[in-house]
């Protein structure tokens, strides 16, 4: 196991670094460190509006969440298992070949994880918070404690999304039943308080009952231990689950292509291509994938702002126009799921370039994007009560969408997960990106001191992003017209 | 007339010199079979005359046009099948052919459709999205989709592989009749026997470079058979 073990650190590694780079992938537990430093350093103001115990609360239901996100092995070695061409394979397959079993990979999977986001995140977030000691006067203890309990939300939402995600190769009625049992606790909890919620999170449990809130004792002990019990028992139930031998799950389908390439007459000499989009979108379920990597970097938007007005309490006017700027923003996050459905290597044998392929895209991304990017600033605005801004922050969430996404597509093509780490196409973008959403930003929280000035300014940036997208529209021809679908 | 010309096609990757100098013609209507060993340059040299890589130098026409300079016109005009067979993952079979079919604006397109299920007996797995179809099937499909046309000139990259010898033979039955219509096929391939029965004229390449070309017989010279022939070439320069 130990060789195995060690076997899958170094892929996972070589993996990260090669989609990014070996000083990206390294400065990330750096990163982390640095933000945990500044929530302890401005933790005093951050709990004169949120009670220590609610923080408490949300740091564990954010763990385990975290762990729910990474642990779905069951889903993650079943798309290694099932991949069948493509250039890369992983140690997961192995058992396919080699006198070994899958229960051992998956558990090595398991284990992999769990040790790569200790040491990227946890061990990083707990030396940020004690570097701010000298500051803060946290004690020492506190911090071991928090580290603790913290470890033991992360580990039992990982197991959970292990157990539960291995129950879907099995029976899709099974998984289901799981899944409506586990959502079912949480909502007995945070709709009906009909438990608490200490009794759902043993780490919470064993954190209320360690300092600063209780001195060390029993409940804390007898919480911590049920915890550990439940992480063995949903790594053990996952490894029993796992099958001996993987079958692929054969997926037949409906004939659909030309129903859909015939309702899209308006998409003229795109029209299949498009067609072939949606088809594509649909059956690998990249639309799921695309609504939480969307909706995922909102919610790390709110926190911020959420920081920014109660941590730092900088006196920044959020409104409804720079949320809809940051919309726009997000929106290179699906257009770069939309290079990765598929591998393209057939397109190289048929009479069509790569910017017209590049160019097909776009219309998905806005059939995509519109709807959801619209109820959000919606959403917000009608949240904070700032619906009078909506007309100017709809134009703006609009052109900043497509703006952003024509950009990405001029820059990267078809392939964005590499050319963004490729360190020249990356300043590029950071350059193209930053500088209008900078504008839009400072612009949007001018707008109750000088409303005139805020409307003609914005104006006259979104007259350039839309010059800039016609432009680099134009431009996708000279800039990939030569290049092969390939190489 | 010739199908294929090629002068002096070169090409580097980086540091890695994948074609050198390479020189051949193929005529209309003729089959020609293009061998080597792993590495030495064969799908590099059939992705530059289908228009999928530039040549780093050289030249090259294939029915005529430039595939360098009009690479989507030298696509519209040629069926590839290529050394891996990767139909889109999510379509059908039969849609990934309706797909194929709309790309390259095929007349009767239903019809051509279903001719050529019938042709590899894809009936039953019409239905199957490709990422669940087996490696033969899916190879079927790539040729079904490179005939689906009615090209003049194919290119060919490895087809006979995966295919069970019932398939090999319809294959081989069908390429004869298409050569023999007065079309022209560009070959890859390791299956030596087969390619000798099919052959007008082959090229040996090795390391970039053309060792031998000319008519089967030209190549095999005092060899029992193409293999021996080739056999002899290659190990020459090991």
């Amino acid at each position: 196991m130990s060789v195995l073990l060690r076997l899958m650190l170094k892929e996972e590694y070589r993996m990260h670094a090669h989609y990014s780079s070996r000083r990206m992938f390294l400065a990330f537990p750096v990163i982390v460190g640095v933000f945990s430093f500044g929530i302890g350093v401005t933790s005093q103001r951050l709990l004169e509006v949120t009670p220590l115990a609610d923080a408490i609360l949300s740091f564990h239901l954010s763990a385990f969440l975290y762990g729910l996100g990474v642990g779905a092995f069951g889903f993650l070695g079943a798309q290694y298992l099932e991949r069948r061409h493509g250039d890369r394979n992983y140690i997961v397959a192995m058992p396919a070949l080699l006198p070994m079993s899958f229960r051992r990979t998956f558990l090595g999977m398991y284990v992999r994880d769990a040790l790569f986001y200790i040491a990227l995140v946890l061990v990083p977030m707990t030396l940020g918070l004690t570097a701010s000691v000298p500051v803060t006067g946290f004690r020492l203890t506190s911090i071991g404690f928090l580290f603790l309990a913290a470890l033991l939300s992360f580990l039992l939402g990982m197991s959970l999304s292990f157990f539960v995600s291995t129950l879907y190769i099995r029976s899709r009625i099974a998984f289901g039943v799981a899944v409506a049992l586990i959502s079912a606790a949480f909502a007995a909890y945070a709709l009906f308080r009909l438990i608490p919620v200490e009794s759902i999170l043993p780490g919470l449990a064993m954190h209320y009952g360690l300092p600063p809130f209780a001195p060390p004792g029993e409940a804390a002990l007898v919480a911590g231990l049920a915890g550990a019990g439940l992480i063995a028992a949903c790594v053990a139930g996952a490894l029993l689950v796992v099958p001996d031998q993987y079958e692929p799950r054969s997926s037949p389908a409906r004939e659909e292509l030309p129903r859909v390439d015939a309702r899209l007459g308006l998409a003229r000499s795109y029209r299949i291509l498009l067609a072939k989009e949606f088809v594509d979108l649909k059956r690998s379920g990249t639309v799921a994938k695309m609504f939480f990597s969307f909706v995922t970097p909102l919610i790390f938007l709110s926190f911020t702002v959420w920081f920014v007005r109660y941590g730092l309490r900088a006196p920044v006017g959020f409104n409804s126009v720079f949320y809809a700027g940051m919309v726009g923003f997000f929106g290179v996050l699906l257009y770069n799921w939309l290079t990765n459905v598929d591998a393209i290597d057939y397109y190289a044998t048929l009479p069509v370039g790569v910017p017209t392929v590049i160019r097909s895209k776009l219309p998905a991304f806005l059939v995509l994007t519109t709807g959801i990017s619209t109820v959000f600033v919606v959403g917000v605005s009608a949240l904070n009560g700032d619906l009078r801004l909506l007309w100017l922050a709809l134009p703006v969430m609009f052109i900043t969408s497509v703006y952003m996404v024509v950009m990405t597509a001029y820059l990267t093509g078809l392939r964005t997960n590499s050319f963004l780490f490729d360190p020249g196409v990356l300043a590029r973008f950071s350059v193209l990106a930053m500088l209008p959403d900078l504008g839009l930003t400072i612009l949007s929280f001018t707008v109750d001191r000088d409303p005139v000035f805020t409307i003609a300014g914005i104006s006259l940036v979104l007259a350039v992003l839309a010059a800039a997208t016609l432009t680099l529209y134009r431009g996708i021809e000279g800039k990939w017209g030569h290049a092969s679908f390939t190489e | 007339m010739k199908a294929i010309v090629a002068r002096g096609l070169r090409k580097r990757y980086g540091s890695v010199t994948a074609l050198e100098g390479v020189d051949l013609e193929v005529e209309s209507g003729e089959f020609f079979g293009l061998f080597g060993p792993n590495g030495a340059g064969k799908t590099t040299l059939l992705r530059i005359l289908t228009g999928q890589l530039a040549p780093t130098a050289g030249s090259a026409r294939v029915l005529g046009i430039d595939p360098a300079k009009e690479p989507l016109k030298v696509k519209a005009a040629i069926g590839i099948v290529p050394e891996v067979e990767s139909p889109p993952s999510y379509l059908t079979a039969a849609e990934y052919l309706y797909f194929v079919g709309r790309v390259r604006e095929v007349p009767k397109l239903a019809e051509a459709i279903d001719r050529w299920i019938a042709f590899f007996d894809l009936e039953e797995t019409r239905g199957t999205i490709c990422r669940d179809l087996s490696k033969g099937t899916r190879q079927k499909l790539m040729l079904a989709a490179a005939f689906l046309h009615g090209p003049d000139l194919l290119f060919l990259d490895e087809p006979f592989i995966n295919l069970d010898p019932i398939y090999q033979r319809r294959l081989k039955d069908y390429l004869l009749g298409y050569g023999a219509a007065g079309h022209t096929v560009f070959m890859c391939s390791h299956l030596l026997e087969i390619a000798e029965k099919l052959c007008d004229r082959v090229a040996v390449i090795d390391g970039g470079r053309v060792i031998a070309q000319g008519s089967v017989a030209e190549v095999r010279r005092e060899e029992k058979d193409l293999e021996s022939a080739f056999l002899r070439l290659v190990g020459e320069r090991r």
